[in-house]
């Protein structure tokens, strides 16, 4: 568990408008300690706080991706789904950037079933068995390809359940926390004034609003991930 | 609820206390291996136990429970309002389901969340003093009014959602965005990926997500660009878009504009005019106001001949007013002043002319600028008074008068320049100027005093 920096400055923080929270009046008393103070009606985090969860959080996700884990990004709000999903695919790990369908998790078994049948239609469509069909049935089964592919495309690879998921808005991703919770997988997740930080492992008070923000977070923790899977492909 | 899946534990929360005493009572005992076993012994004869709420939200990692002596540094369990870890029942989990791989990693992160809750200076790169100072100069203000720059990042049906560096994105509703309506964003050329200049129009959300406008910055345009074909005096196409009570609605640069009754020149029907274009000159740009008046007959009056002075023109009469007339010539239209109808004095117009009569009218004057033509018959009269009785007899007779007057002006004008040259003679420079003024007046007002002159010399 080797500690080592991961640049993480303050001004580039506070260019991303990293500090900013939500308003005062819309805020979670559970993130007393992680607010430094108000200023025009909206709560500031400490930023100092902040840099410490991060670089925790990105030590433990190198040390898991050199052990060879699985992760999970998941980020459905406007301003993230796009950035989720780049982030995802520059890291190799699997994201959720559109509903977080009820039971991904916990209901694994009949996921593994949509991903299967996911499958089945893409192979049919590249040998172009598609269009043998009659026009009607093929529209169907396009119609079913394109709607597994928008809830299931970022999950088209994942075997099994992941290990480590990073959750970008924590009010939003509710159901994606109780899940992670009920299975027992440890959660990173941004936490914004308006969150509980005590639902998550390790909380990152961040704005989670700003898509700036937003991409700085994930470039840091992506970072983390290749830096830990570049040093396991060095160690073997 | 409680989750309950046959290889997965259920997490019914139980009560702290009989948890706390449980663990006190066997913390010495356990070694590392027994401890799952304990703890699903501890889950099985707790089942009935089943409180249906579930995690509570006081998730703290506590480590007092038979783990905490395991761990390096671990106060244990004298926090005693501390709940129930999430460690222990992930444990007891992992313990049913099978692979412990899970374990390791949960145990990690919670060391390291107390790692970080411990020693929280521990690597950042900055100090809290540094924080709190730069915290002024990256502070945002976008007040109601401000003019920002953003990138759009996402647009759906209902407008685009853009990033100015705030806190949350701003919204820009489909109605804003365009002077004209719009039925999507595209036609304005918004895509994902464009930077372009906004107008905070209000905030919105308690977010502080501001709704932008492009529509007000349109319309400062429009204005502007009114203003400046106003000076020019240019003329411009614009399409009627409906006719009222006073006048056409015309629509001009995308702001409405109005055309009265009295400048518009065409001869056809007003309601026959909508969905036409016209050609309109600027009369009245007022944007505080929003008045936006134009005319079309100031725009025909460039394009028409010009007129000379002292020619006669067949016209129509437009609209008769207790001043006068408007005769229409050929488009343009001018006025006859009462007292320039006839020789005789007159009381109301009506008596003599009606909308609609033709008659010939001499050109008195043209004021180019104002678009206005003033124009008179009593010149033409062969004895004064023939309007009145014999209006037929001036018809005809007109162009013969206009030939005599236009004599009678040369006239007036060699007679008044053979005085000039000779008061000159007798009494130097200054006077030239106010005979030249005086014999202008002569000569087109007064035409009796002209005959009498010339008569004299």
């Amino acid at each position: 568990m080797k500690q080592k920096s991961w640049d993480i400055h303050l001004e580039e923080m506070m260019e991303a408008g990293v500090h900013f929270g939500h308003q005062a009046r819309k805020w979670n008393p559970k993130m007393t300690s992680y607010i430094f103070t108000e200023r025009k009606g909206i709560h500031i985090l400490n930023l100092t706080q902040t840099a410490r969860f991060l670089s925790e959080a990105c030590d433990l996700l190198a040390n898991a991706a050199s052990g060879g884990k699985q992760f999970l990004i998941v980020g459905t709000k406007y301003q993230a789904a796009d950035l989720v999903a780049s982030a995802a695919t520059r890291a190799r790990c699997h994201y959720v950037n559109k509903k977080w369908l009820g039971g991904m998790l916990t209901n694994w078994s009949t996921i593994e079933t949509r991903l299967q049948r996911f499958r089945d239609l893409e192979d049919k469509e590249n040998m172009g068995l598609l269009n043998q069909l009659p026009k009607k049935e093929a529209a169907n089964l396009k119609r079913q390809l394109a709607q597994l592919r928008k809830n299931l495309g970022g999950i088209k690879y994942m075997t099994s359940l992941p290990d480590i998921v990073i959750i970008i808005d924590q009010q939003k991703e509710f159901t994606a926390i109780q899940e992670c919770i009920t299975l027992g997988i440890p959660t990173i997740c941004l936490v914004d004034t308006d969150c509980n930080p005590d639902l998550t492992d390790i909380p990152i008070p961040a704005n989670d609003d700003a898509r700036a923000s937003i991409r700085w977070i994930l470039n840091k923790l992506t970072s983390a991930i290749r830096e830990g899977r570049y040093n396991s492909m060095e160690i073997k | 609820m409680a989750a309950v899946a046959p290889n997965l534990v259920c997490f019914g929360a139980c009560r702290e206390a009989s948890q706390q005493m449980w663990c006190n009572n066997h913390t010495s005992v356990v070694g590392s291996i027994a401890k799952p076993l304990l703890s699903v012994g501890w889950w099985l004869s707790s089942s009935g136990n089943n409180n249906s709420s579930r995690f509570q939200g006081n998730n703290n990692k506590a480590r007092e429970d038979y783990y905490g002596n395991n761990f390096a540094g671990g106060a244990t369990s004298s926090n005693s309002s501390r709940g129930v870890s999430r460690l222990h029942y992930c444990v007891v989990a992992a313990a049913l389901a099978g692979p412990r791989a899970k374990d390791s990693l949960l145990v990690e992160a919670e060391e390291r969340w107390q790692r970080a809750l411990t020693n929280p200076l521990d690597g950042v790169s900055f100090t809290y003093e540094e924080f709190s100072d730069a915290l002024s100069k990256y502070d945002f203000s976008f007040e109601v009014g401000d003019l920002v720059k953003g990138i759009v990042f996402k647009v759906d049906y209902n407008g685009a959602l853009i990033d100015i560096g705030a806190k949350a994105p701003a919204h820009l509703p489909l109605q804003e965005a365009c002077i004209f309506k719009l039925k999507s964003l595209e036609e304005v050329g918004l895509v994902p990926g464009i930077e372009e200049e906004f107008l905070i129009l209000r905030e919105d959300d308690d977010n502080g997500r501001m709704i932008l406008s492009l529509r007000k910055l349109q319309y400062d345009l429009s204005w502007e660009r009114c203003r400046q074909l106003q000076s020019d005096d240019v003329v411009i196409r614009g399409k009627v878009v409906l006719a009222n009570k006073g006048g056409l609605v015309v629509q001009v640069e995308g702001l409405r504009g109005f055309v009265p009754f009295s400048q518009i020149s065409a001869r056809q029907d007003p309601e026959e005019l909508v969905d036409k274009e016209l050609p309109l000159k600027f009369l009245e740009v007022d944007e505080e106001q929003t008045r936006l008046v134009l005319s079309n007959r100031k725009a025909l009056a460039e394009s028409q001949s010009v007129f000379g002075i002292g020619s006669v023109v067949l016209g129509t009469v437009q609209t008769v007013k207790p001043y006068g007339a408007f005769i229409d010539m050929g488009g343009v239209s001018g006025l006859l002043h009462i007292s320039q109808i006839s020789h005789d004095r007159l009381t109301t117009v009506e008596s003599v002319l009606a909308p609609g009569d033709k008659l010939k009218v001499m050109i008195l004057s043209q004021d180019k600028d104002r678009g206005r033509i003033s124009l008179s018959t009593k010149k033409l009269e062969p004895t004064p008074g023939d309007m009145l009785r014999n209006p037929a007899l001036v018809y005809e007779k007109a162009d013969e008068m206009a030939k005599t007057f236009r004599q009678r002006v040369a006239q007036a004008e060699a007679a008044a320049k053979a005085e000039e040259l000779r008061l000159h003679q007798e009494s130097g420079f200054a006077l030239r100027a106010d005979l030249a003024a005086s014999a202008n007046v002569l000569g087109l007002e007064e035409l009796d005093l002209a005959a009498s002159t010339s008569g004299e010399d």
